[in-house]
């Protein structure tokens, strides 16, 4: 499998979203007014002006006291259900070279609910003009041979990016690793999306949607419609 | 820090305590994460669970205020258990002193104290000297007063079911962090210590850290590579503006500041240069009138003259056993002694202890000057709550700098790394560099002194000036002074050597107390020479013994010694203790590796030395590491004694509750509460990543703002329940000092403490808010809690642990 | 993958032409990331070291060459040996600092007893804080202490301040307190 993809290992992220605000810079998007409502995370959720969220989760496991930062972003899926869903690649596409999911201002004109709905993982957000906006890989730095930016600026090694091949390998050896000492440990979807995640304890506990869920894959009918007429879409979209 | 940031990654267990490094110094933990890559063990002991604990593989809670009883407890633990690195111990330290009749220690008192006076006679606690005025030393720690056998006798009292019902630490916890950091006794292992201002905020804080430095002394852990006593320092030119000394007691290079005694320039050398009869001893600090006259050159330039005694008397004195520190300094504030005030760089109506006193001091002056990025607190003190500005009649001047981006020059950093940086875009606006602003208002005041009429100008008209270059500062002029320049042709036979006039001098083995050369602080001399300006250095190579020094990448002090105390690191043969990351080596001529503390060759043996070696400790009188400390004014060992404040009525470990030395002040403002009803739970501040100290520089920025909107109390969940308290609810906390409104986290992270069988909770507040950013106006300081009181060496606040309550609004 | 300072130099320098116009064969303007691309190719690069917590992490800072010469982009400086490209939040919201409407951006005096406010000169204001100095200090300064003993210094004016200066600042500046015969200098590193 070609393209890039990202390697997020949550067992060294200690949360101190330089990543939240690198993607804020980068993309030039503004802060959101917020409140604390008794949890560090903020802003709430992701939004058209937040990419990029570390979400906090207090658990206990085996009576010990975890708590799990989940770096959350688009998982730039393989086969991207909201690339299906919009079925207009001059509103989504697919980057070819690297298998950046990119949105652009022309999500506007689509069903935007159907888009959304399509998500496994929960990703798009629509802004008051009905545009959609996620992750977009940093395309831009990407092209240019840098790294995202949320991946630069990762202290601890959590974040990582490099060719597909390349990744799945860090993953595989690194979560042969983590096993020992975390029974639990798992790669999350790493065959269906582009950012590995590694979790240590059960995914649900970091974030409802850190796994895509059967439910999710399959949401709607237009969406498996759509399915069946893949070949012809990507056909389009490589012309 | 005696090592550096990227040397914490060389460790083979990292204990993080009084400190939270993975929220306030994040980009530590590539190097945290690098030795547990390696097998490293990570514990943290706080008394939250934090982001740092969340990374660790041992996480022990303690009560804030405690750790001395925790430690010492440790301490126990290594002697009990013959877990010491005896060698190191018995050749590095002064574990093998004899202690003269006079120490004692009963009842929570050392021998020598006055309680009239709050003070101990240290006399009491001296050496007992040789015929030759040499310490009496036992090499094999068997004679019962030596340092050894004294310590042993101390700790005994530490067991750890005594010190669990203290800290409130599970005793299981206790002797798995024990176990597990004393096992880098062995040769070759080392543990590091990672703290900060959770061990320096406290009336007992430079005990805290005294306490920690014998335990790495005792497993032989100083000196060493993946080892050392490290404070992670927090503003990124902290350690700067420490060296150069913008503080009461001491002048640029650490020497100090004269005592009104003092009364010439020759009296001062021989007050604060101290002697050693042991030849052995390099006792560095003989040449401290090398330093004082090559700095004050510096100050006063071709003004400053033998015939005048170098201008000694031209800079101001300080009365003898006076303080003149942050919390004596708002005392007198807040009396009305003050009427003019600096606040530079510096936001005391949040930062400091006991906020509301200071920023009731304030207004009593006539005129203020602030210099900052953005309005603030301190500045605007005279609109903020409570305040009626038409009744306060300080004049203010608030300046506007410059960000450190938009101007040149150089910092240092915890790991004593001096770095440059560069301008970027020109100062926004109408602000300008700290530099520019100094230089202006310097050159004003030299311009209304020229009036013969003033009041002693001599210093003001005489101090050199000329750090500009058309007409602008000129950071580079300042870097060259504080190395230093020969100011006369000047030989060094001995050395064959020789320099010119005008030439910078190459390092501060090279300075003199003739008046031949000047050195604004030889602690930096070495760091902009003739060889040009070292802290601009950008190699990416390290040094042969590939442990991460990078000897090129930018300067540290002293003359780019990276890791301090390495003559420690190698047997008495030279050779390195841990061969797989050895810091120096002998080669049988020259030292290779590191920078070495200082060129003698190993000592070869410790009971006939060589007469050319020096003992490993060699800015001590003796030669050896103190693990007994006669210089302390609170006791040559560390005793737990509780917080000013505290929840128990008795300190369990002995018969006085508190540091009877602690600095206590007696304003309407200093208020204690110590078993109080009203004021049941014990409280603590700390910071979060995303804002930084007051906050005043991330609070007006809105992506930083967006994470951490508004200040918080984190209580556990049993607390909550009892409080009827809300997660995520606006609740009230209040202390003897003052009140702020705050939301409720409740978490899991914060659990009651039992102490002495009984029920403690805590909370804790992060001290990063204030009213004037964000503009709601309602997010206050945590310092208005924080009582002024102060540790007795270092008259550091005790912010880390006081008495509070929280309610529903 | 690996970027030493060089080679990131040389690719935010280059040309992003190419990528407005990707394989499909028409604009994609709305990918924001690819016009900043552009922009930082008439950046000068300075580095500098943060200026928040003491880790002392380097960072590149970007400054736009041919606009109004403010402030493109800051991230981290890969060829620092510490902190290798990383940075933490507060790092990586450098931009912020600099680039804030709330800065303060001229001399401000307040009155004594006024309630607001006035903008002033740097001229008038330095005029006048060196005033203010010269009479506070002339008339505290004490030539002799209760003892008789020379001490020849001010205990009427005070000055906190700071770790947020460069050495040479901090150096010029304790210099001229203490020419001016101040004893009570502090800073940060107490509190």
């Amino acid at each position: 499998m070609p393209g890039k993809s990202f390697f997020i290992d949550t067992s060294l992220c200690m949360a101190c979203r330089g990543c939240q605000v690198a993607c804020k810079q980068w993309n030039g998007l503004p802060a959101e007014k917020t409140v604390n409502r008794g949890t560090y995370q903020n802003p709430a959720d992701l939004s058209f002006k937040t990419y990029k969220l570390v979400r906090f989760e207090e658990v206990v496991v085996d009576g010990k006291l975890k708590w799990l930062f989940f770096p959350d972003q688009c998982r730039h899926c393989i086969d991207a259900p909201c690339e299906m869903a919009a079925d207009d690649p001059r509103a989504i596409y697919q980057d070819r070279a690297t298998g950046a999911v990119i949105y652009t201002g022309n999500t506007k004109k689509l069903d935007t609910e159907d888009v959304i709905d399509s998500c496994p993982y929960n990703i798009p957000r629509a802004a008051k003009d009905g545009s959609l906006a996620k992750c977009n890989m940093c395309i831009g730095r990407v092209k240019n041979g840098l790294s995202p930016a949320c991946v630069k600026t990762c202290p601890t090694g959590a974040m990582n990016f490099g060719s597909r091949q390349e990744m799945l390998e860090m993953a595989k050896k690194r979560l042969g690793k983590v096993k020992k000492t975390h029974r639990k440990a798992k790669l999350l979807n790493p065959d269906d999306v582009r950012v590995i995640y590694l979790v240590t304890e059960d995914p649900d506990l970091y974030h409802k949607f850190a796994v895509a869920s059967n439910s999710a894959f399959d949401i709607s009918r237009a969406v498996a419609l759509k399915r069946l007429i893949r070949p012809l879409t990507r056909l389009t979209a490589s012309m | 820090m005696t090592n550096h940031w990227i040397d914490i990654g060389n460790s083979d267990c990292i204990l993080i305590m009084g400190s939270n490094a993975a929220e306030n110094h994040p980009i530590s933990f590539k190097y945290v994460v690098k030795a547990m890559e390696n097998g490293a063990t990570l514990i943290s002991v706080d008394p939250r669970f934090t982001r740092t604990s969340s990374m660790a593989d041992i996480y022990a809670p303690l009560r804030s205020g405690t750790d001395i009883a925790f430690l010492g407890g440790m301490i126990k633990y290594i002697l009990d258990n013959n877990l010491y690195n005896k060698d190191y111990v018995r050749a590095y330290t002064n574990a093998p002193f004899i202690v003269g009749n006079a120490y004692g220690f009963k009842d929570g008192l050392f021998s020598g104290y006055n309680r009239s006076a709050r003070k101990y006679d240290k006399s009491k606690w001296a050496f007992e000297m040789d015929k030759k005025g040499v310490p009496k030393m036992d090499r094999d720690l068997e004679n019962p007063g030596s340092v050894f056998q004294l310590l042993k006798k101390h700790y005994s009292r530490y067991d750890t079911r005594l010190v669990s019902q203290i800290t409130g630490t599970p005793e299981a916890d206790l002797v798995k962090v024990y176990k597990t950091y004393a096992a880098t006794g062995a040769t070759g292992k080392a543990a590091t210590i990672m703290y900060a201002m959770g061990w320096t905020q406290h009336t007992v804080g430079t005990q805290n850290i005294r306490t920690m430095a014998i335990i790495q002394l005792l497993l032989g852990n100083i000196g060493m590579a993946g080892g050392g006593v490290n404070a992670l320092r927090g503003e990124s030119n902290v350690q700067g503006s420490t060296d150069h000394c913008l503080l009461w007691h001491i002048w640029p290079g650490y020497l100090k500041t004269p005592r009104a005694s003092n009364v010439s320039l020759a009296a001062y050398n021989r007050k604060w240069t101290p002697q050693s009869k042991d030849p052995i001893s390099a006792n560095w600090w003989q040449n401290y009138p090398k330093y004082s006259v090559s700095m004050l050159k510096s100050f006063f330039g071709e003004n400053a003259g033998k015939r005048n005694d170098f201008g000694y008397d031209w800079l101001p004195k300080v009365d003898d056993g006076k303080a003149y520190s942050w919390l004596d300094l708002f005392d007198e504030m807040y009396k009305g002694t003050i009427k003019g005030f600096f606040a530079w760089g510096q936001n005391p109506a949040c930062s400091g202890a006991n906020a509301g006193k200071n920023r009731k001091a304030m207004a009593n002056l006539d005129w203020m000057v602030n210099v900052n990025l953005f309005d603030n607190e301190t500045g605007s003190f005279w609109r903020g709550p409570g305040m009626n500005p038409s009744a306060i009649k300080t004049e203010v001047f608030m300046l506007p700098a410059c960000v450190s981006f938009e101007k040149e020059g150089s910092i240092t950093n915890s790991g004593r790394w001096m770095q440059w940086r560069y301008e970027g875009p020109k100062p926004l606006g109408n602000s300008k560099s700290d530099g520019d602003i100094i230089m202006e208002l310097g050159s004003k005041l030299k311009e209304v002194y020229k009036n013969k009429g003033s009041v002693f100008r001599e210093p003001i008209l005489n101090l050199k000036w000329d750090y500009t270059t058309n007409g602008m500062y000129d950071a580079h002029k300042v870097a060259k002074e504080i190395n230093g320049y020969f100011l006369k042709d000047v030989d060094f036979p001995k050395k064959k050597k020789s320099f010119k006039k005008g030439q910078l001098v190459p390092s501060f083995a090279y300075l003199r107390a003739d008046g031949s050369t000047s050195s604004g602080n030889w602690l930096y001399c070495n760091s902009y020479t003739e060889k040009g300006n070292m802290a601009a250095r950008r190699s990416q190579k390290d040094a042969v013994n590939k442990i991460g020094l990078y000897p090129k990448f930018s300067w540290c002090w002293p003359v780019n010694r990276r890791i301090i105390y390495n003559r420690a690191s190698v047997d008495l043969k030279g050779q390195p203790l841990d061969k797989n990351h050895w810091v120096i080596k002998w080669d049988g001529k020259k030292w290779i590796g590191d920078v070495p503390d200082g060129g003698w060759p190993p000592l070869g043996s410790l009971e006939k030395p060589n007469p050319k070696s020096k003992w490993a400790f060699i800015m001590r009188k003796h030669g050896h590491a103190q693990i007994f400390g006669p210089g302390r004014a609170d006791g040559p060992f560390p005793e737990h004694y509780e917080p000013q404040e505290c929840p128990i009525e008795k300190n369990p470990m002995n018969k006085e509750r508190m540091n009877p030395t602690a600095a206590v002040y007696g304003t309407d403002a200093d208020a204690y509460a110590t078993c109080d009803p009203r004021y049941p739970l014990v409280g603590t501040t700390y910071r979060v990543v995303e804002h930084w100290q007051t906050g005043l520089m991330t609070r007006p920025q809105p992506w930083l703002l967006e994470m951490q909107p508004q200040v918080f109390v984190e209580m556990s969940e049993e607390l909550a329940r009892l409080k009827r308290i809300k997660n995520g609810e606006r609740v009230f906390a209040t202390s003897a000092r003052g009140s702020l409104e705050c939301t409720a986290i409740v978490t899991k992270r914060f659990k009651p403490f039992k102490i002495g069988g009984n029920i403690v909770h805590q909370v804790g507040f992060p001290w990063c808010f204030g009213w004037r950013w964000p503009e709601s106006g309602k997010e206050e300081s945590a310092n208005l809690l924080t009582p002024s009181v102060g540790d007795p060496n270092t008259r550091i606040p005790e912010t880390k642990a006081f008495m509070c309550n929280v309610s529903k609004l | 993958m690996k970027v030493t300072r060089r080679k990131f130099m040389q690719i935010s320098g280059a040309s992003a032409a190419g990528l407005a116009v990707s394989g499909l064969g028409f604009d994609l303007s709305p990918v924001r990331s690819h016009a900043q691309m552009l922009k930082t190719k008439h950046a000068k690069e300075t580095t500098t070291i943060c200026c928040y917590c003491a880790v002392g992490c380097g960072a590149i800072v970007q400054t736009d060459m041919k606009g109004d010469g403010r402030v493109i982009n800051i991230e981290g400086d890969p060829d620092h040996v510490i902190n290798r490209g990383s940075l933490c939040s507060k790092g990586a919201a450098l931009f912020q600092l600099g680039e804030n409407e709330n800065r303060l951006l001229e001399p401000m005096y307040r009155a004594p007893k006024a309630k607001k406010w006035k903008q002033v000169s740097w001229d008038w204001a330095l005029t006048q804080i060196a005033k203010r100095v010269k009479k506070t200090r002339d008339a505290t300064f004490a030539r002799k202490n209760d003892k008789g003993q020379v001490v020849n210094r001010t205990t009427g004016i005070v000055s906190v301040g700071s770790a947020a200066l460069d050495n040479e600042e901090c150096w010029i500046y304790q210099a001229l307190m203490r020419a001016l015969g101040l004893v009570y200098i502090e800073h940060q590193a107490r509190i």
